[in-house]
């Protein structure tokens, strides 16, 4: 065939681009660090490059510091073919779902010269630490609350919630929700039956997780997800307190009872037309718990600029500038973590909400559930869970073919 | 009578899968953001405003990065005739040895996907140092796999031109290349038009190649452009984005109505055969 | 084929503009597509985490691999039912709004219009509005309700899944076939008709007879290009299924791309590009030796 001896005239050019390794020699003289971020808020980028403009002030050996926006839909996927390309960044925003990948395979470089790195809250270093070491400063940290629409509840007879309510009570405001208004009564925003890791936001009561802290043991089988799950199926199947598969509400567009999501989508409510509230996720069997999501900043290990990245990396991420950056993502240091000092940066939430949900959330929350290979994991996950999603389905025998399809990758 | 008015039912209903979505997006546009998503859509926004269309020249050089759309997408088209009317011509009407299984060679990258050849390609612009410029997004349409559907319809209109058009240019003494520029290309107005229109639509719509290429947002192109619009949040201002689309979309749509006459009956007149 | 009659001058002079001709073609395809398509077939023998930054060459285990997987048949299937589905529908609904069109009515330059509008609508929208419609409750079941049809879980079970995103692509991208349809339609003479008429032809032997030989280039073209169109899917599939229900709608090319991009395993993922790469090499062989069997005006 004319294709395979083009091919192999090509060998020699093939050679020339091909070898996918090789640290970049450390560059000499003034650098230009690179960072790509999912953000294009002008905002935020305002921010950002008063802060770099800053920092290149004091620091002669770094020329210019350029924030690159890529569209968050594909953000880890463009940000890879970036780097098998060639051409990685200095410094990334790591979501949560891959953090584990990222820290785990040593894409990124330790961060040891944080500026007072013992502020930072415990529960929110966990998912980008490895053998002690942090390899990503987790620059935002936003808890899951839930969003109660109080027009609604009242319409259906129902009392507001209060903190310290539990599952059967929220399942059962919602199914009278469901029942007087037509309207649904609870939805896991962004779960739409696909993305399961917000189930943790509901199994959490139960105690149950996706996987064993060691991420080597499936949790799928075992018994508090079983019934965790036998809970929510019922609630979906049977109450119809939450809707059903191939059905979408807006809560925001009023219209549904309540909704589990992160405390960021308050800014939706800036023009409701509705009363609302914000509060804790409902206690379960195993009592009070809280879910947070994540991000991070990382210094690519291989960049050239690695050094000066981390450098830079810690002048934003010292006290003041994360003050800064407070304004717009939940901050991790302890002392930034207060009813008022949020409050400057959250004029819709009352300081009772703040302290509620999102200061005692990140002090005691768990990230939603990630591992390395999470994005395997998950559409392994959703795919199982798909059958799960009918009336009638067998929770167990469903919950054992999940851990049976994905232990495999995570013994790996 | 009845005929007609049956005709016209049905092509009404049929509208209406096609319709209904574009009119969304626009409408959508002059929502509030909260009533994008209230469901059912409502087909007309109850407060109607124009905030979106501001935010949408406010938040990103738009004006730019349509004008950077508009020129590469020009450049393409015009690159991408000059290439394929020629290739297209050669396959049609020149015997040379070997011209069929180039042909077939050639017919290959019409079907690879963008996704297979994306990274290596990404490396090649990269060791050339073309990365966040408009070259890759230029030259891969205009040489690459893009470019074959052009050629092989280029390929088949010139196939069905008669025969005695060679006999009588070379007659009046003209050669090769005379004869495809003086007498090939007029002719070939109708296949240039269907060439130009999938072609600027392809470049108008790229979407996979942008956004790895490029970085910065004076060089984005649109489609990219629609993405970076989001709130302090990182969450999708829809409202936006959608104004931008409709942006996006409305000036191609006018241009098709003013063309398509044209292109319609050039092509009919003269045929496409294979 | 090469020309060996007594003006052999002439004719290779003919050989040399020839190439002349199609050297930018040519090189390009060698630049942009063959050179990219050897480099795949090169990652392919290595397994190659880009955040570890490694590159190890491990032969063909990537190959066996693809054997194994228990994926890869259900992923062929699926793409089969997609593609075939697709052209079947995208051929039959551009013919049919073509016809419809070629009658000679008043406003057909409107409603050609609002059939190829959503040809250069956003993609992104699009496929965020028909997520909408097809939801259980969506506007999809609500019309076929005032019918009395009881609609099905379009995004949830397997069959409505795949007739969805098959759907979703035909409407959105039909009106460039309907135009290169109305054309042809528009020079087949119209004697041939008037004759047919007066031997007693019905109209769908008038179709059957005339009008599809006369068009079969046409088709052939649209055909190719649908194929084409087929295998570059995506942003559908990612918003509406993510390839499920199951693995219901995971097509070959969001498989790959799910391999390379999302899951990063490169190396696999260019092995799922070589053996794309040689499904595509057996259609276009195929296609291009049935032309002469299927189309009326082989020149």
């Amino acid at each position: 065939m004319r294709i395979t001896m083009a091919a192999a005239g090509l060998a020699g050019l093939l050679v020339l681009t091909a070898c996918g390794s090789g640290a970049e020699p450390a560059a000499t003289g003034p650098a230009t660090l690179r960072m790509t971020i999912w953000t294009g808020n002008a905002e935020h980028l305002s921010l950002l490059n008063s802060i770099a403009d800053e920092y290149k002030k004091t620091h002669q050996d770094v020329a210019a510091i350029k924030f690159d926006t890529l569209p968050i839909e594909n953000y880890t996927t463009t940000l890879t073919t970036q780097i098998a390309g060639g051409n990685a960044p200095d410094l990334a925003w790591i979501l949560e779902n891959s953090a584990p990948d990222f820290v785990g395979s040593g894409a990124l470089a330790p961060l040891d010269n944080l500026v007072q790195p013992e502020q930072l809250a415990p529960a929110t270093t966990k998912l980008w630490q490895q053998e002690g070491k942090l390899y990503a400063y987790p620059f935002s940290t936003s808890p899951f609350g839930v969003f109660v629409n109080l027009d609604l509840l009242k319409q259906a007879g129902q009392k507001p919630p209060k903190a310290g309510w539990t599952w059967e009570q929220a399942v059962a405001a919602a199914a009278a929700v469901n029942k007087e208004s037509g309207k649904a009564g609870l939805v896991v925003r962004d779960f739409d039956y696909k993305g399961w890791d917000n189930l943790a936001t509901v199994w959490g009561g139960w105690g149950a997780e996706a996987w064993s802290e060691d991420g080597k043991t499936c949790g799928f089988a075992k018994p508090e997800m079983v019934e965790a799950m036998t809970f929510l199926h019922k609630a979906i199947f049977t109450d119809k307190a939450l809707p059903a598969p191939g059905t979408t509400a807006d809560f925001f567009a009023g219209e549904a009872g309540m909704t589990i999501t992160q405390i960021s989508r308050a800014s939706l409510l800036k023009d409701a037309t509705f009363k609302w509230d914000l509060i804790p996720l409902p206690t379960g069997p195993k009592g009070a718990y809280s879910v947070i999501g994540q991000a991070g900043i990382g210094v690519i290990k291989k960049s050239p600029n690695a050094a000066k990245a981390a450098d830079f990396l810690s002048f934003l991420s010292n006290p003041d500038n994360s003050a800064k950056l407070g304004q717009y993502f939940p901050p991790p240091r302890t002392q930034l973590l207060t009813a008022e000092s949020l409050g400057k940066s959250n004029p819709l939430l009352k300081p009772e909400q703040l302290q509620q949900v999102v200061i005692d959330g990140i002090s005691t929350g768990r990230v939603k559930p990630s591992h390395a290979g999470q994005a395997e994991l998950a559409q392994t996950v959703r795919a199982q869970l798909d059958q799960l999603w009918q009336p009638g389905a067998d929770v167990t025998k469903t919950l054992a073919g999940v851990c049976t399809a994905i232990q495999p990758m995570l013994a790996k | 009578m009845r005929r007609k008015t049956l005709l016209y039912g049905v092509l009404c209903v049929l509208c209406v899968p096609f319709v209904f979505p574009t009119w969304w997006m626009v409408t959508s546009s002059l929502k509030p953001v909260s009533d994008i998503f209230a469901f059912p859509p409502s087909l007309l926004p109850g407060r109607p405003q124009l905030e979106a269309y501001r935010q949408v020249f406010e938040l990103q050089p738009f004006a730019q990065q349509y004008w950077n759309s508009l020129y590469i997408a020009a450049v393409v088209t015009v690159g991408t005739l000059a290439v394929s009317s020629l290739a297209g011509w050669a396959f049609a009407r020149i015997r040379f040895r070997g011209s069929n299984a180039l042909f077939l060679v050639i017919l290959v990258g019409l079907l690879i996907p963008s996704e297979v050849t994306i990274v290596p390609l990404f490396r090649l612009f990269h060791s050339a140092g073309l990365t966040d410029t408009h070259w890759p997004l230029i030259l891969i349409p205009i040489l690459g796999a893009p470019s074959v559907l052009a050629t092989f319809i280029m390929r088949q209109f010139f196939l069905a031109l008669p025969k005695e058009l060679d006999e009588a240019a070379a007659v009046d003494g003209l050669g090769r290349l005379a004869t495809f520029w003086r007498i090939g290309l007029p002719l070939a107005r109708p296949a240039v038009g269907a060439v130009a229109i999938f072609t600027f639509l392809h470049s108008w719509n790229l979407y996979l190649e942008p956004i790895v290429f490029l970085s910065t947002p004076e060089r984005f192109t649109l489609p990219q452009a629609l993405t970076q619009f989001v709130d302090a949040y990182g969450g999708p201002m829809w409202n936006v984005q959608l104004a931008a689309a409709s942006l996006t979309a409305l000036p191609v749509l006018v241009v098709f109505v003013v063309a398509q006459k044209q292109f319609v009956e050039g092509l009919a007149h003269t045929g496409l055969k294979g | 084929m090469p020309d060996r009659t007594t003006w052999w001058t002439a004719s290779r002079r003919d050989h040399l503009v020839g190439y002349a001709f199609v050297a930018p073609q040519l090189l390009g395809s060698l630049l942009f597509v063959f050179l990219p398509l050897g480099l795949v077939l090169y990652y392919s023998l290595h397994e190659w985490n880009v955040l570890a930054d490694t590159f190890e060459f491990v032969g063909g285990e990537n190959y066996r691999q693809l054997l194994a997987d228990p994926n890869v048949p259900k992923v062929l299937g699926a793409t089969a039912l997609f593609s075939v589905g697709l052209v079947v529908f995208n051929l039959s609904l551009a013919m049919l709004l073509a016809v419809l069109l070629n009658q000679r009515l008043r406003g057909t330059v409107v409603f050609r219009t609002l059939f190829f509008s959503p040809v250069v609508v956003s993609l992104v929208a699009w496929t965020i509005v028909w997520g909408f419609l097809l939801q259980s409750n969506g506007g999809v079941n609500a019309l076929l309700q005032t019918v009395g049809v009881e609609g099905p879980n379009w995004l949830r079970t397997g069959t409505g899944a795949m007739v969805s995103v098959i759907g979703v692509q035909v409407f959105k991208n039909v009106g460039l076939n309907m135009v290169l349809f109305l054309a042809a339609l528009q020079g087949v003479p119209k004697e041939l008709y008037e004759a047919a008429r007066m031997d007693g032809a019905g109209a769908w032997t008038r179709f059957a007879r005339i009008t599809l030989p006369m068009i079969s280039p046409t088709v052939l073209l649209t055909s190719i290009i649908t194929v084409a169109g087929s295998l570059q899917v995506f942003a559908q599939i990612a918003v509406l299924t993510q390839g499920g229900p199951g693995t219901s709608t995971t097509v070959l090319v969001y498989y790959l791309y799910q391999q390379a991009f999302q899951f990063h395993h490169f190396g696999y993922g260019a092995t799922l590009s070589v053996l794309l790469f040689v499904i595509v090499l057996a259609l276009t062989v195929l296609q291009w030796r049935m032309r002469r069997r299927w189309v009326f005006l082989e020149a």
